[in-house]
């Protein structure tokens, strides 16, 4: 076994708090599947057959029954559950499981929607021995209008800097826009090296990491780092230019090695050195080199060295905002080779259910009803005349008869009444939008929903607007515009 | 100020230039004081004409050659050239003015006399190259056409990444650039940072992508539009280019002008700015590297240059005769009727016409110019042996050595590395500095002159004629150019430098500072005495601000006047060891302290003012001299001293001398032979002035 897949499925989706609150993160559904299971299917795709998943009690229970995840993915789900109050970050999952892992990893987000020929990313890694090869792609823009928000994403938000090598797969240079307020600092020893760096701006990061199996080491004998994209990931891309690694002893890398001696892993340690001496001798016999314009050895004897894959085309989406989850939703279904209608549902033949849409298993849509571009969730009830675009309905909604929605997102069990008219609106799970006419305010299962925004002011209120018990709203929608 | 601009047929302008014959610097003194710089031969061809060529190859039909240094010269030399002659496809003319100091002063004046009608190539006399600039000027013109005026100049750029042989250590730049516009938003010249900093308002541009190069060298050639000179007379602080392109970098958001760059792929392009990239860029020419521009193709089409080629890139030039058994290994070129003597190992090397080589002569990255003479075994490594200069037999010539004009070596002399000799005494400089880019007109007089003054035959043999030639410290930094070394700057900056600061840096990371050891107050305000004391010497700080100093030093870190006198007496005493290390003899040690007792007299005074001041006095200069037996010679000389300084009085010496002394070794001490002489002297000297009395 080259590598071991970890997935990390604990994150508590913060970035969009409206569609995660009640339904975790892993859970919520990307083109009627839960999100989860497009890592494990891009996994199982490459022929991984066991897979590490580190994630909470409750998802670890939904991933037990759920039939259909059951029967989609035939790989081994090695479940570890870890205690959602502990606030472990993705450094602290990963020193959490770490007398499983053997071999290097690989680590995979729940969130990560990707038809990347994965090898691209492994290849770098044997290719180079590398202690580090990440995947990120160009990022893409949001077209479609999200729900509470007006326009465009806001300006300013800060950039990640990438600086890569001439070829654009070393990785060089990393850092936030947030941290070079004093302007964008580089030792000319790594400009010596790397004559020509391309710093670019604009690339997510799809949080798809392999790793040696000796930061897994240095990770449980390093306690202070709990991230890897914030701490761990930065820290080897700065290592790899620090010389002192292998003269000095008081810095990381010896330690690592000191430390791993210490934790008696003398065999692990042993068996690598060798492959290390086999591969250097290689090297030397070779006339192979990584770079050109100098004579310096391959690499310039750096030992620890980080690459990444940037796609230039094909698809990446890290569904971990709300812009982002629409957008997965939109182009999801049009991967994957399922019928657009599942052969459970009861669709009347008097709808209309355009061929951008899809609809899941065990729906009802009844007469006169159109639905174009839009998703519609497990057991979903919709009655006549109702108009949905470009929205997302979840499982076991029900949309009550003369309803006009576009372009929203709605949450699961929701209930919407009668002659609701919504346009760029997020109905949270559970929540009841009372029929048109009817003053009644539903009572809000959601304590920590924000206080409905002056209705005229809905469109520049920056966070999603959560509609949850704001019948009055839709009325407003209904009557004035 | 420009030609009315005729936008319409701006496409049938002729291409125009501005080539700047001159430095304005020092770099290639003593060599360019006889000769300008764009004149001097590379590979047997002036530089100029290596320019000139380029310039007419690239489609250049019209071009201004701006001298100031020793202009006539060039004037007379473009006069003969094939650029005068009425077949010429490149119109040259020749500006001569003795008012230029830079560059800046040079496009201020095109600007002024309007030469230019359109986008014009700016280049340096001493520019060699073979890049073809139509692709960058038509994206020039592109820019130009696009978004109107705001792309003013597109500098051109090779590859030639840290390491390569052509990456000129003064130039060793780093630039950043847009990745897809190719619009410079960075330069900088990085040779003395280890850190490079890139402001972050350069990335505001809107672009996603952005490349830092530092493999980049700068051709000095670019493409101007005239606005450059417009932009010059507008910014009179302009001087060099480098003040221009960071001028506009930094003021883009108010100026509005952009730069863009264009990076060569297979093009040459460099300029000859210092001895090093002379090196460089001749055996370059001689291995083929800027071909077509190649020795044997005589592009200068002067008489009698026509060489042959043959293999291993030897090159000959007609009536080359070569002794038996003479070897010319490899990138050869010799010129015409050049003799070379038998036994011979010549490699990497250029010689020039009518010389004269000896037998068992070894040369490797040689560049001897005309009429020059070497003599029987002589071995000569990366040397520049100038016009007219005699080599007697048996000399060694160690790597970057110069001899300049008419300079004679020899017999048997090993000259170290990096001598350059000359026949302008170094001093000379200081009478000519007001006026040294007048005229070459001074150089006779200089020449009668240095006739006066004696050749050192330690610097350039028993029959000799020559100085040693002294970088001197110019303080031109009008120019910012580095501290001005003819060969160019250290040959390999040491990359462990680097790998040191990251040793800190990582030691830094864990936050591991070893603490350093505790010293005692006493111990502390010795030192700082001492520094004060260093510093008053250095700075010629005036013995009452010593005083002062060392006061305030007193209470700082609470010390008795006692413990003053006696640290200071020991820090003085030990003051010519710190300095000159502690080997020094005692004649060394003696006739460094007593220039300093003389000048801290009054520093003593200030101390030494009770009879007990004086007891204590030489009683800590008895434990001084205990400690260093071998100097007991000097004790009494400082005795002298101090007494004929009137710090000390005879009562005070005397008394110490009659001390009962405890120790075996300060009795030791008090039979010195000077000491017993001295305190002879004093008595008798007391005797007589009691007998006066």
């Amino acid at each position: 076994m080259e590598l071991q897949a970890v997935l990390m499925a604990a994150g508590g989706g913060s970035r969009m708090m409206d569609l995660t609150y009640n339904t975790p993160k892993p859970l919520l559904p990307v083109g009627n599947r839960p999100l989860i299971w497009y890592p494990l299917n891009l996994l199982e795709r490459v022929g991984f057959e066991e897979v590490i998943v580190i994630t909470t009690k409750e998802v670890q229970k939904a991933l037990s029954t759920d039939q259909r995840l059951k029967t989609d993915v035939k790989m081994r789900l090695d479940v570890v559950c870890i205690q959602e109050e502990a606030d472990m970050g993705t450094a602290d999952a990963l020193r959490h499981i770490q007398q499983k892992i053997k071999t290097d990893i690989l680590v995979v987000s729940c969130d990560l929607i990707t038809d990347v020929a994965l090898h691209e990313v492994v290849d770098l890694f044997r290719a180079h021995n590398a202690t580090l090869s990440m995947l990120m792609s160009k990022v893409h823009e949001f077209t479609e209008t999200v729900p509470g928000q007006k326009g465009k994403k806001k300006a300013g938000e800060q950039r990640d800097f990438v600086g890569v090598d001439v070829t654009g797969k070393r990785l060089l240079f990393m850092a936030n826009e947030a941290d070079l307020e004093e302007g964008l600092v580089l030792r000319k020893s790594i400009m010596r090296k790397h004559p020509r760096m391309l710093i670019k701006t604009g690339l997510l990061d799809a949080h798809l990491y392999c790793l040696k199996r000796s930061v897994v080491d240095f990770l449980v004998h390093n306690k202070s780092v709990t991230s890897i994209r914030g701490e761990l990931v930065p820290f080897l891309v700065r290592k790899q230019f620090s010389k002192s690694l292998n003269s000095q002893n008081a810095t990381e890398d010896t330690e690592k090695n000191q430390k791993q001696q210490d934790a008696h892993h003398n065999f692990e340690l042993l068996s690598t050195s060798k492959d290390e001496a086999l591969l250097q001798l290689a090297r030397e016999r070779s006339c192979w080199n990584d770079h050109r314009g100098d004579m310096s050895e391959a690499y310039h004897g750096g030992k620890l060295r980080c690459y990444v894959h940037i796609m230039e085309e094909g698809m990446c989406y890290r569904v971990n905002t709300l812009a982002a989850y629409i957008e997965a939703n939109r182009v999801v279904p049009k991967l994957f080779e399922d019928p657009p209608i599942h052969p459970s549902a009861v669709v009347s033949e008097r709808s209309l259910v355009g061929s951008d849409s899809i609809i899941g298993p065990s729906c009802q849509i009844s007469d006169k009803t159109s639905i174009k571009r839009s998703n519609v969730g497990t057991s979903s009830i919709i009655k006549e005349k109702v108009k949905i675009t470009n929205s997302i309905i979840m499982n076991g909604v029900t949309i009550e008869e003369g309803c006009n929605i576009q372009g929203s997102v709605i949450c699961n069990n929701a209930m919407i009444g009668r002659g609701a008219d919504m346009k760029y609106c997020l109905v949270g799970s559970g929540q009841r939008i009372e029929p048109e006419g009817e003053n009644g305010v539903a009572a809000s299962t959601d304590p920590l929903s924000p206080p409905p925004p002056h209705p005229f002011n809905f469109s520049t209120s920056p966070p999603p607007t959560f509609l949850s018990s704001l019948s009055s709203w839709t009325r407003l929608f209904g009557h004035n515009l | 100020m420009t030609a009315p601009k005729a936008e319409k047929d701006e496409e049938e302008q002729p291409l125009q230039a501005v080539l700047v014959a001159d430095s304005f610097n020092r770099r290639f003194f003593p060599i360019s004081k006889d000769q300008p710089r764009a004149l001097l031969p590379l590979a047997n061809v002036s530089m100029i004409d290596y320019t000139l060529e380029f310039l007419t190859s690239t489609g250049v039909q019209e071009t201004f050659v701006f001298c100031c240094w020793m202009s006539s010269k060039i004037k007379e030399h473009l006069q003969k050239s094939k650029w005068c002659r009425p077949t010429s496809p490149n119109v040259v003319h020749v500006i001569t003015s003795d008012l230029y100091r830079s560059l800046g002063d040079v496009l201020r004046d095109v600007d002024a006399k309007a030469l230019v009608r359109s986008d014009f190539l700016l280049v340096y006399g001493d520019v060699v190259s073979n890049i073809d600039v139509s692709q960058a000027l038509q994206e020039h013109k592109q820019r130009r056409k696009m978004e109107k005026n705001v792309s003013v100049m597109t500098m051109i750029f090779k590859e030639s990444p840290p390491g390569h042989k052509t990456r000129c250590e003064d130039d060793d730049i780093i630039v950043a650039m847009d990745g897809k516009s190719k619009r410079i938003l960075h330069y900088q010249r990085a040779q003395a940072l280890k850190k490079l900093h890139f402001p972050m308002n350069i990335f505001h541009s809107g672009s996603d992508e952005f490349e830092i190069r530092f493999d980049l060298l700068d051709c000095h050639i670019s493409i101007c539009s005239p606005q450059v000179a417009e932009l010059f007379t507008d910014n009179f602080d302009y001087q060099t280019k480098n003040d221009f392109v960071r001028g506009l970098l930094v003021n883009e958001e108010i100026l509005g002008n952009q730069i863009h760059m264009h990076v060569t792929k297979d093009g040459y392009g460099a300029r000859v700015s210092n001895l090093l990239m002379y090196d460089t860029v001749s055996s370059d020419t001689i291995r083929r590297w800027i071909y077509p521009i190649t020795p044997e193709a005589n592009f200068a089409d002067q008489e009698g240059q026509s060489c042959t080629h043959s293999r291993h890139n030897v090159y000959r030039e007609p009536g080359v005769s070569l002794g038996h058994g003479s070897q010319m290994e490899e990138n050869v070129l010799i010129g015409r009727n050049t003799v070379i003597g038998a036994n011979c190992t010549i490699s990497n090397t250029v010689i020039g016409a009518n010389c004269v080589i000896g037998d068992n002569v070894t040369l490797d990255r040689a560049y001897i110019w005309n009429r020059v003479h070497i003599a029987n075994d002589v071995k000569v490594k990366q040397s520049v042996i100038c016009d007219n200069v005699e080599v007697k037999h048996g000399v060694v010539l160690n790597e970057q050595c110069v001899l300049a004009y008419n300079v004679v070596v020899g017999p048997d002399i090993t000259l170290q590395e990096g001598t350059v000799l000359s026949m302008h005494h170094p001093d000379e400089e200081d009478d000519e500095d007001e006026d040294e880019f007048l005229s070459d007109d001074d150089v006779g007089y200089s020449k009668d002159k240095t006739k006066q003054k004696v050749f050192n035959p330690a610097e350039v043999g028993s029959e000799g004629k020559g100085y040693r030639w002294k970088s001197s410290s110019l303080d031109d930094t009008e120019e910012d150019e580095l501290a001005e070394c003819i060969w160019g700057l250290a040959l390999n900056p040491d990359p462990e430098s680097d790998s040191e600061s990251e040793v800190s840096e990582g030691s830094h990371d864990l936050g591991s500072h070893p603490a350093s050891p505790e010293l005692d107050d006493v111990k502390v305000f010795q030192n700082e005495v001492h520094g004060t004391l260093q510093r008053g010497l250095d700075e010629n700080i005036s013995c009452d601000n010593l005083v002062l100093e060392i006061n305030s030093l007193k209470y700082a870190y609470n010390i008795s006047l006692k413990e003053v006198m006696q640290i200071l007496i020991r820090v003085v005493l030990e003051f010519p060891f710190q300095q000159q290390g502690a080997q020094i003899s005692t004649a060394q040690y003696s006739s460094h302290l007593l220039p300093l007792l003389k000048k801290w007299a009054p520093v003593f005074k200030n101390y030494v003012k009770r009879p007990q001041d004086q007891m204590d006095c030489l009683a800590s200069m008895e434990e001084v001299f205990l400690e260093r037996e071998t100097h007991w010679a000097a004790l009494v000389k400082v005795l002298m001293s101090v007494y004929q300084l009137e710090i000390l009085e005879e009562e005070g010496i005397m008394r110490w001398f009659k001390q009962s002394s405890t120790t075996g070794k300060s009795q030791q001490l008090r039979r010195n032979q000077g000491l017993l002489k001295f305190i002879q002297w004093l008595e008798e000297a007391e005797e007589s002035s009691e007998g006066d009395e």
